[in-house]
This record gives structure tokens, C-alpha cells and sequence, in this order.
């Protein structure tokens, strides 16, 4: 008879304990989930739940890792280092590609320009290398208006003989650009490679003499105020 | 729930802004990375460079010649030409070989200058002109320069651009 009384009370004294260890392990403030104890409290550690499990499982892993509040600011971190890098790469073979000499020199790629270019230097040329003593205003105007730096003093030099025999020989010369082709144009500079004839007259002298000539050089111009002016004559001398 | 803890941690929030910035940064990179890549003008700018790299080689090549060395240098003539001058060259070639054997020359020659004037990528037609110095050095005497104005015609062949005609700018009575 004590037997079953004092089953009966081992009983009860578990049934009365088993509510005061949920009751001491749910009001733990810290916990983040505590209703997930009481159930687990309840049934005891034969009735684990899959989801118990589960949930067991990740907060294993993320305390074996970082903290959580270290996790997302970390995986950003390495998004921004690659994204990054790729920027810096992408942007270098842009400006590569953008920067060679080939794309900043628009000559023939910028029809417009080219055809501008050529036709400007073109007419510049003829008027500065024709010189007509019955007419020397139109060779100054020519070279006051289409020659700036240092051509103006290489076109003075170029055309000094010219100039001294021009009165007593009545000379007329004339230049003529036969082929023109536009070697660079970047920005407001450009060169371009000319093949000029010309012919130089004589009438003072009874027979009218003319002698000709072909000339190739190079010209270096700048653009200003809408116009090109020569900078700089090159006549490929050593 | 996120955004609520992302907004109470400020490294994260640095971290989002920079990730941020740095897609910014990638997807410009990338388009212009693209946009400079497939560029028409680019590519026909690097068309022209080509041409007139080859044709001003190709002309100093073909003015190039040591008669000591004639059967190298008549094979960088053939080598630089295509179409119709090439069959000059290779037609012409015994009789050449031996006229240059009896004068002994030595032919350099320098690129003072060049240009494209025409070119048509389509195609593969390109037109140069090549201002040129020549010395000759002949057995006797000193060595004589001149220069010579040039107006040469390209074709690609296979990829690589030939001259096809080669010849000097004509000289007129063009001034009146």
C-alpha cells in the first residue's frame, strides 16, 4: 500500500516541479524566442519537433560564425571591393580605348572637318605663297589674316627674295595646291601633308619667263575664331 | 524587420551606402567600358592608322635598295605590293636585278610625312600620300638626296594592307 501512496506523491511532485522549470525558463528577458521553450519544456526531450531541430541547427551555425550584426555589413564590404574593382578595370580599358591616338585623331572619321580643314588650308596656302608686285596688298592681307606663332616669321623668310625682286622683275608668283591630305585633327589642331605646284614670272623679261617648281611641305594650324590659321610651316628640312 | 535592424547598426548602413556606390561606379564602368569598345569611329579611325602605317612602310620598302642585298630587297618589294604593281614587279624582276647589279647602288629612303586622303573600310581601298627623302649612293661620288612626292593606292588583302599603284604627283603647268 505505501507503494502506490508513495508513487502517487512521486507523482504529483513531478507533475507540481515540471511547471516551475517552464516557469524559470520563460521569463529569461535575453532569450529572443522564448515560446519556443514552453513546448519543448512541456513535452519533455523525448518529443523534439523537426522544427525545434531546425531552428537549433542555424543558431548552432551563426554562433560558430560571426555576429549577427557583423554578417550583412561584411558581405556588403566584399560586394563593394569587387564591384569596385570591376569599375576601375572597366574605366581603365574605356579611357584606353577612348585615350589611343587613333580616336582622338578625327582626321577622315570627321568628314565634315576633314573637308573643312582641307578646303581652309587649301586656300590659305594658294594665298599665301602668290605674290603678284603689281599687287602686294593682297599678299599681306593674306598673311596678317592666315598665319599666326611662328609661320609668320617662317612665311617672311620664305617670301623675303620674292619680295626684294618682286618691283624690278615684276615678278608673279604663284602657288597652286595640287594634293592635300589631312595627316591629324584633334581639337583645334590639325596637320595636314600639301603637294603644291608653282610658277614664278618674269615680266620684266622680253621673252616672259617662267620658271615652275613642286613643292611638298607640311603645315601645323590651329583653329581660332571659327578659321584655321597656320602655325607652323614644315619643309622637312634636316 | 530588416531594415529595422539595418537602420540600428551604422557600419551596416556605411557598408550598404558604399556597395551602393560602388554598383553606381561598375555599371557606368561597364557601359562605358561597352560604349568605347563597339565605337564605329574608333574602329575607322584605327582603319586609317593601319592603312597609312602600311603604306608609308610599304613605301620605303619600295625605295629601299642595297644591290648587295638585291634578292632581299626585291623580295620586301614583292612582299609590300599587291594587284597590278606586284605583277610589274615579279614580271620586270630579272631584267631589274640586272641593271641595279651593274650600277651598284644603294638605294635608303626616309618618311618625311604621310596622309590618308581616301579611304573606304568596306571595301578595302585606301589612298596615301607619302612624302619621301631618297639617297642613292652610286660606287662613284657622293650620295645624292632628293625628294619625292609620292601618291600611293592600297588594297587589303587578306587583312593586311598592299600598295597596288604607286607613283609621283604629277607635276603641270596647273598654276595660271
Amino acid at each position: 500500500m505505501s507503494t502506490t501512496r508513495h508513487l502517487i506523491n512521486r507523482q504529483r511532485r513531478l507533475a507540481a516541479a515540471t511547471p516551475v522549470t517552464a516557469v524559470r525558463v520563460k521569463p529569461r528577458p535575453d532569450e529572443e524566442e522564448p515560446e519556443r521553450d514552453v513546448p519543448q519544456a512541456v513535452a519533455g526531450p523525448v518529443l523534439v519537433t523537426e522544427e525545434t531541430a531546425a531552428d537549433g541547427e542555424t543558431r548552432a551555425a551563426a554562433r560558430r560564425s560571426l555576429p549577427r550584426g557583423a554578417r550583412l555589413p561584411v558581405v556588403l564590404g566584399l560586394l563593394t571591393v569587387l564591384l569596385g574593382g570591376f569599375a576601375a578595370y572597366a574605366g581603365t580599358q574605356a579611357s584606353d580605348l577612348r585615350e589611343s591616338s587613333a580616336t582622338s585623331n578625327v582626321a577622315l572619321s570627321d568628314v565634315a572637318r576633314t573637308t573643312e580643314v582641307k578646303g581652309q588650308v587649301t586656300n590659305a596656302v594658294n594665298s599665301l605663297f602668290s605674290y603678284n608686285y603689281a599687287n602686294t596688298g593682297t599678299a599681306d592681307r593674306a598673311a596678317r589674316t592666315l598665319l599666326t606663332g611662328k609661320a609668320v616669321q617662317q612665311h617672311k623668310d620664305m617670301l623675303a627674295a620674292v619680295r626684294a625682286q618682286a618691283a624690278k622683275q615684276k615678278l608673279v608668283l604663284t602657288t597652286t595646291v595640287t594634293e592635300s591630305g589631312v595627316e591629324l585633327i584633334d581639337g583645334n589642331r590639325a596637320r595636314v601633308l600639301l603637294y603644291a605646284d608653282q610658277s614664278n614670272t618674269n615680266t620684266a623679261a622680253k621673252d616672259d619667263r617662267t620658271t615652275y617648281a613642286a613643292a611638298m611641305f607640311a603645315v601645323d594650324v590651329v583653329r581660332t575664331g571659327g578659321s584655321w590659321r597656320i602655325a607652323n610651316i614644315d619643309t622637312f628640312t634636316r | 524587420m530588416l531594415s529595422l535592424r539595418t537602420a540600428r547598426n551604422p557600419l551596416t548602413v556605411v557598408a550598404l551606402a558604399l556597395a551602393l556606390l560602388a554598383a553606381g561606379a561598375a555599371g557606368w564602368g561597364g557601359w562605358s567600358w561597352y560604349a568605347a569598345a563597339h565605337d564605329e569611329s574608333a574602329g575607322y579611325a584605327q582603319t586609317r592608322d593601319d592603312a597609312l602605317q602600311a603604306g608609308e612602310q610599304a613605301v620605303q620598302n619600295m625605295n629601299t635598295l642595297d644591290y648587295k642585298r638585291l634578292a632581299h630587297g626585291l623580295d620586301s618589294w614583292e612582299a609590300s605590293t599587291t594587284g597590278d604593281l606586284h605583277k610589274q614587279l615579279t614580271d620586270g624582276r630579272p631584267q631589274f636585278e640586272k641593271q641595279i647589279q651593274q650600277a651598284q647602288t644603294v638605294s635608303t629612303a626616309k618618311v618625311l610625312s604621310g596622309a590618308v586622303t581616301e579611304l573606304d573600310e568596306r571595301t578595302g581601298k585606301a589612298s596615301v600620300m607619302v612624302a619621301l627623302r631618297i639617297t642613292v649612293t652610286a660606287p662613284k661620288g657622293k650620295p645624292a638626296a632628293k625628294e619625292s612626292r609620292l601618291l600611293g593606292e592600297l588594297t587589303r588583302t587578306s587583312g593586311v594592307w598592299k600598295l597596288s599603284a604607286l607613283g609621283q604627283a604629277p607635276v603641270g603647268n596647273t598654276a595660271s
